[in-house]
């Protein structure tokens, strides 16, 4: 691939509405066409989907750390030291306080069994972690690219512990029953493949209940994104397929939070947000410059 | 048409069934209770993350029954399979999975003395608490004893049972869930299979990961030794034959253990010689020259000499040596305490190896321990490098678990071996190039190994890195 048609991709315009369109959350059909032809190949951990793989890590580490906060522990028994324990405690002291700070954290979380809706699934990846995490009741997972739902449940039929967790089904997000039903919805990788990302906002925020909170993880729209995510991503290093990204498709973190501000202002609160970026031979790891390149977005939706 | 096949599919599948007994689900399945199996159960089990998996452990040996009861009851004798215990292995084991070793079976010692056994060549290693050593059979009957402390739910020990069948469950494709059969008529349907069961592994023959590596044609010959006196100093000492090393490494009272490499003609007549004479070679293998010893050994192999005669002359040339050194103190320094006895059941000899597989895991199956890899004792990290391999891997099983991922996936598992293979091959190599360094007698290689020890033993810091390598297992 040369530099002049590296060049002209980013002149691709927004492709044109498709007469056949009837939802406003739908894919276009050459983005359905592209996931089709990569769904044989989801789960090849060392296939191109291995960037996809790698970040599922980094994504829960950031669901799991962010789900965690919300949790405060009420039970006097357990000892929360009131400073930088891990520092002044002695190595054997400040692991068991950590443990025992972990473990009533995790009981609290059992205890409420949370209900997950991942949006934009694909082949399941984010769907069956979630599904294993053991305070995850169910996990319900769309997607609008049939090969991918097929992909999604012979996978996870393989795992005998995933039973009865995880519900595919091919249907867009505004179909998905009940409203307000939902602990937990993620968005993740999907914002950059739709045409209409605050359609798919604003249904994703009807189906969380009051204190939920909503995933997204998406790309910002600028020149290092474009460097990393099409330049070397898709031309150079050849680590994903040509034409997965399109950079008129990606949306600017601050952009989303203007949107929650403007349609559901004092009903949301933006809990985390952090830049992540890919080092190679290592992991995605996380950073605090949000308005760079690929982001990790947490918003709860505050009580009524 | 469709439906009639359906239905006879169906029938085919019910009566498949039927016929055979259905596998019991299990998430781990851990073949070998030696020190890497017994510590991944103890790890699993101990683990707030990981105690939820379902563990089955299966030896062929009678765990129960002989390894259970050292703990409580030890014999007053040191057994003869003794390791040198290093810092991250025994943070692992008594920070981590909380096991508590038999303390007054250990010996602490604070460095260690090479030398060459054709030349004047010598590495004085000092270290302070150095490492411990520690018999295998306490490491097991430890991890053991944590175990029934923990009464964990979903733990299966299965003793005095092997493997008979492994294979995949579904033969068209190598990431489903695996299928062992034990002798006792059970088949488990695991989630994850651990390859613990040494260097014949069948769980790596099954997986066809292949290995390279080299047999030495040289035998290790070990022994539990009783000295005239208890040491001073606690160290060890090692000195390296044209044969091969011999090493003389300090346990608790008069004891100490040897492990004495040398060639497969020779070790079968160290091991079937009267033990005094093998006494009075052990004794002159640190101190006399190469000539004397080739003399020994001749004249035993054609009984032409009997044991006091062999006292008598190992005791005039020992003084003879010892007169002629400078000062006599320094015979304290680079000589260990002679011994007086050696237990004779406890001598015995085992073929030594260089092995490495070419990676410890795949889609389902992960290797631990000697399966993974085998090492010339020269350098005392083989129980190490398995130990640590343990705790690479119970970390990763613990971010897995973590990330929601599948613990037997090959990409839940490839964090463990890419930790451990790199630090695996430098302790690997380490053994192997001073085995080669040393078996070596063309004189100017001699001259230059000489010359190498001695400036080495004059630099503290890169004396200092070499025990701290040794010291940590490669994490110095």
């Amino acid at each position: 691939m040369n530099r002049m048609q590296c060049l002209k991709s980013i002149k691709v315009r927004r492709s044109p509405w498709i007469l056949t369109r009837f939802k406003s959350t739908d894919a276009s059909a050459s983005e359905v066409e592209h996931f089709r032809n990569l769904a044989p190949t989801w789960w090849d951990t060392h296939g191109n989907q291995r960037i996809l793989h790698l970040m599922n890590l980094a994504r829960l580490d950031f669901i799991q750390r962010n789900i965690r906060n919300t949790i405060k522990i009420e039970n006097s028994d357990i000892y929360v030291p009131g400073f930088n324990y891990k520092k002044f405690l002695p190595k054997d002291i400040s692991t068991a306080v950590q443990e025992e700070f972990d473990n009533e954290i995790e009981k609290i979380l059992i205890s409420r069994k949370l209900k997950v809706l991942d949006v934009g699934c694909g082949g399941g990846i984010l769907a069956e972690s979630m599904g294993r995490l053991p305070y995850v009741q169910h996990v319900t997972g769309v997607d609008l690219t049939k090969d991918c739902i097929e992909v999604a449940k012979l996978h996870a039929k393989k795992d005998p512990a995933l039973k009865g967790k995880l519900t595919y089904e091919l249907k867009a997000v505004e179909d998905v029953e009940p409203n307000e039903g939902y602990d937990i919805v993620t968005c993740f990788e999907m914002l950059e493949h739709v045409d209409s990302p605050s359609s798919i906002l604003s249904h994703s925020w009807r189906k969380l209940k009051p204190n939920g909170i909503l995933f997204i993880s998406t790309i910002n729209k600028d020149l290092i994104s474009w460097f990393t995510t099409i330049f070397m991503g898709e031309y150079v290093l050849k680590i994903v397929p040509v034409g997965t990204h399109h950079l008129n498709k990606y949306v600017n973190s601050k952009d989303i939070i203007k949107w929650f501000q403007s349609t559901v202002p004092n009903k949301y609160q933006v809990m985390d947000v952090k830049g992540t970026m890919y080092l190679p031979f290592k992991a995605w790891v996380e950073h605090n410059c949000s308005d760079v390149g690929n982001y990790f977005l947490a918003i709860k939706k505050l009580p009524k | 048409m469709l439906k009639s096949y359906n239905t006879a599919f169906k029938l085919v599948r019910h009566m498949a069934t039927s016929a055979s007994k259905s596998p019991k689900l299990t998430d781990v399945f851990i073949v070998g209770g030696g020190p890497a199996g017994l510590g991944l159960a103890t790890g699993i089990k101990t683990s707030s993350k990981l105690k939820h998996l379902n563990t089955v452990l299966v030896d062929g040996g009678d765990i129960k029954g002989k390894v259970a009861p050292f703990y409580d009851n030890p014999p007053d004798f040191y057994t003869n399979r003794v390791v040198s215990v290093t810092h991250p292995t025994r943070e692992f084991i008594e920070d981590k999975l909380g096991a508590t070793l038999r303390k007054d079976r250990i010996m602490s010692y604070d460095g260690i003395c090479v030398t060459d056994g054709v030349s004047k060549g010598l590495i004085d290693m000092e270290r302070p608490g150095m490492a411990w050593m520690v018999e295998i059979l306490n490491v097991q009957s430890s991890l053991l004893n944590r175990i029934n402390q923990l009464k964990p739910s979903g733990f299966n020990l299965l003793d005095k049972t092997k493997v008979v069948d492994i294979k995949y469950s579904d033969p068209e494709d190598a990431s489903s869930w695996i299928l062992v059969s034990l002798d006792n008529g059970e088949t488990y349907k695991t989630r994850l299979l651990i390859g613990a069961d040494g260097f014949n592994s069948r769980v790596k023959t099954f997986s066809g990961i292949l290995s390279q590596g080299w047999f030495y044609n040289k035998s290790a010959v070990v022994a539990t030794m009783k000295l005239d006196m208890e040491p001073l100093k606690i160290r060890g000492w090692q000195r390296f034959l044209p044969t091969g090393p011999i090493a003389h490494l300090p346990l608790p009272g008069d004891n100490a253990t040897l492990v004495w490499s040398t060639t497969n003609e020779l070790a079968k007549l160290l091991t079937s010689i009267p033990v005094e004479q093998f006494t009075e070679l052990v004794n002159a293998a640190f101190v006399l020259e190469d000539v004397d010893m080739k003399y020994y050994y001749n004249q035993l192999m054609n009984g032409k000499m009997t044991t006091t005669e062999l006292k008598e002359d190992v005791q005039f040339r020992t003084n003879q040596i010892l007169a002629s050194l400078s000062d006599e103190s320094m015979a304290d320094d680079i000589y260990p305490p002679p011994i007086t006895d050696v237990l004779d059941h406890t001598r015995a000899k085992f073929p030594l190896k260089l092995f490495h597989a070419d990676t410890y895991c795949q889609e389902r199956i992960a290797l631990l321990g000697d399966a993974a890899h085998a090492t010339h004792p020269l350098a005392g990290q083989g129980l190490n490098m398995g130990l640590c391999d343990t705790d690479a891997l119970v970390r990763a099983l613990e971010s897995a678990t973590d990330r929601g991922l599948d613990v037997g996936s090959l990409f839940a598992l490839e964090p463990f071996w890419s930790e451990r293979y790199p630090i695996n091959c430098k302790l690997l190599s380490l053994a192997d190039n001073c085995h080669k360094i040393y078996s070596n007698t063309f004189p100017p290689i001699v001259g230059m190994r000489t010359l190498g020890a001695n400036i080495i033993n004059q630099i503290g810091p890169i004396k200092d890195y070499i025990s701290g390598t040794l010291s940590y297992s490669g994490k110095y």
